[in-house]
């Protein structure tokens, strides 16, 4: 491309240079001429190069500039700490299905004694393999995904199909207990735009009734097969 | 009238030679039996998804609210709304079929090897194109199928090594299914790939122009017959009996067998029997019967070895002294397509 360049701007600079009268006594003074070639391939190279530094770095800013919009502003998927329930009223053993703002049903179950986050679990629906939503089948003890055939135990290990193979589990939702009351960290919108609205960050009064078990979805993981 | 052609001439100086030249190459006499048209056929039915697609696209709003709704009042309330999408789904599935069909012709006959090793390669993009404007095209209806077939199809992107996690990005405008998704979806459905086909397929002529259609003998050939007969008119005529059988055949489907309306795409419910347009049974029971990994690379692997097949080919003939090896691959690789295409048809899950 630089030598193309060189090329056209030499031919150029040739061409406006030219003049009978003064071709003459260029060859006459020949040791002129080489200082004028030599003057006319400097700038002819520098000219060319100048030109191509600014197409690359104006086509190169503008295809930049192009490649970062095809990434949208903010495309994370918001994500915020919900009130579940008071750890002190949860026996352990037992499970409730939660509603998350984004209309997601979340399974969270209690296996252990202390109070602490890690004796609970809560299961995302997400099959790990391609994403698609799996769903319990209470006379096969299994949450199975109907996409690709993978399905879990209640414990979300993959025990058949693509994520068996790959040793894939469903992935759990983060879980945090402040003060005595279990939180979970839940999607806040759904793209179908008809999810219930998103409650606000750590305001238990808040979010009372998508908590409770009551506020479940019907469709979801049979209620208390967990427990 | 001769100062009408004057003017003519004038500004358009093609004369009647050169336009008979540009326009009446010699057809082999082996295109006289219609199996042998069928490369005419989606490029046909390519001009039907144009000018349906632009009449759908008048009505058809790309946004997650809104894209069920809109499908729904051309289905249902637009006059004859309900015929366009039909044909522009059925237009659709023929035109897939008479890529794959058109394919295997050109497969079983030979007919990529040398100097036609590129415009395979170019079918190949064809392919593609035609199998991914497809893919997007029933992601815009925003039904179940639609949705979770877009979010599949994304983590399968996202399995691809090194580029993967940009290209399901890229594709989903974000890290997930989102608000930007369909536009997106709209764009590379109603644009880019159709200007990539309508390119690929002017290259996709211009190299069959320039090498002329392979030529095959068949055994029943009478000796003496000429060995190529005109483009136009006799050619010509016969492509517009396929056109005019298409339409008859697509105004027959679109009526008999109308595009439905599935479920509204509920991103929190997975419907318990999902499954793709037929031409993708083929990898959705892939995936099942393998791990993520192995399905995507081994996929790669063999679109790869078809991209590159005209090559492959001079290599095991040379490694085999068969002639014929491609043909028994062919067999078995259109067995394997039928089986799990089957496979999948039957089953539920």
């Amino acid at each position: 491309m630089v030598f193309s360049f060189v090329s056209i701007a030499r031919f150029g600079l040739m061409n406006s240079g030219q003049d009978p009268t003064s071709q003459n006594s260029a060859e006459q003074d020949s040791a002129a001429s080489s200082s004028d070639d030599h003057r006319r391939s400097f700038i002819a190279t520098g000219s060319a190069i100048a030109m191509t530094t600014g197409l690359v770095a104006s086509y190169g800013t503008f295809a930049s500039m192009a490649g970062r919009f095809l990434f949208p502003a903010g495309g994370q998927r918001s994500v915020g700490w919900q009130f579940v329930a008071a750890v002190a009223s949860w026996q352990p053993g037992k499970s409730l299905e939660y509603t998350a703002p984004s209309g997601a049903t979340v399974v969270i179950a209690r296996h252990g004694e202390a109070d602490e986050a890690e004796a609970f679990i809560a299961l995302s629906s997400v099959c790990p393999h391609l994403g698609c939503r799996v769903h319990w089948e209470s006379q096969n003890d299994r949450f199975f995904c109907p996409c690709h055939n993978g399905a879990f135990d209640r414990q979300g290990v993959a025990t058949q199909g693509p994520p068996a193979k790959a040793g894939q589990s469903l992935k759990a939702y983060p879980l945090k207990i402040e003060a005595g009351l279990l939180y979970v960290e839940a999607p806040l919108h759904s793209v179908g735009g008809d999810a219930p609205a998103a409650v606000a960050q750590n305001d238990p009064s808040a979010q009372n009734d998508s908590s409770a078990p009551d506020a479940v979805q019907a469709d979801a993981v049979e209620k208390g097969r967990l427990s | 009238m001769t100062r009408l052609a004057d003017w003519i001439n004038e500004r358009i100086p093609v004369s009647g030679e050169q336009l008979r030249e540009l326009t009446n190459e010699p057809v082999p006499n082996h295109l006289r039996r219609w199996w042998f048209c069928l490369g005419g056929t989606p490029a046909y039915l390519f001009v039907v998804q144009i000018f349906t697609g632009i009449l759908l696209a008048l009505y058809y709003q790309p946004a997650p609210a809104s894209a069920y709704e809109s499908v729904r009042y051309i289905t249902e309330e637009a006059a004859f709304g309900w015929y366009l999408r039909s044909m522009h789904k059925w237009a659709a599935t023929l035109m897939i079929a008479a890529v794959i069909l058109h394919q295997m012709r050109v497969y079983f006959t030979a007919a990529y090897r040398r100097p036609r090793e590129l415009n395979w390669v170019i079918g190949m993009a064809l392919l593609m194109c035609t199998l991914l404007t497809g893919f997007t095209g029933y992601s815009l209806v925003f039904e179940q199928l639609s949705y979770w077939g877009a979010t599949v199809a994304a983590n399968i992107s996202d399995a691809v090594p090194v580029v993967g996690g940009t290209l399901k990005t890229l594709l989903l405008g974000g890290a997930e299914y989102n608000e930007h998704t369909l536009s997106r979806f709209f764009i590379i459905h109603a644009a880019i790939l159709p200007t990539t086909i309508t390119l690929l397929v002017i290259v996709h002529i211009a190299f069959i122009r320039m090498h002329g259609v392979t030529e095959l003998r068949f055994d029943d050939d009478p000796p003496n017959e000429p060995r190529h007969f005109n483009f136009f008119p006799d050619h010509i005529t016969t492509e517009l009996l396929i056109g005019l059988l298409l339409m008859v055949v697509l105004s027959a489907l679109a009526t008999i067998l109308p595009a439905t309306l599935g479920a509204k795409a509920d991103p929190l419910t997975t419907p318990e029997i999902i499954k793709p347009e037929w031409y993708f049974y083929v990898s959705f029971r892939w995936l099942k019967l393998f791990s993520l990994t192995f399905a995507v690379l081994s996929t790669g692997f063999i679109l790869g070895a078809m991209f590159l097949w005209p090559w492959i080919d001079v290599g095991l003939r040379k490694l085999t002294g068969n002639e014929d090896i491609s043909v028994w691959i062919g067999v078995g690789g259109t067995l394997l397509l039928i089986g799990l295409t089957v496979w999948e048809a039957v089953v539920t899950h």
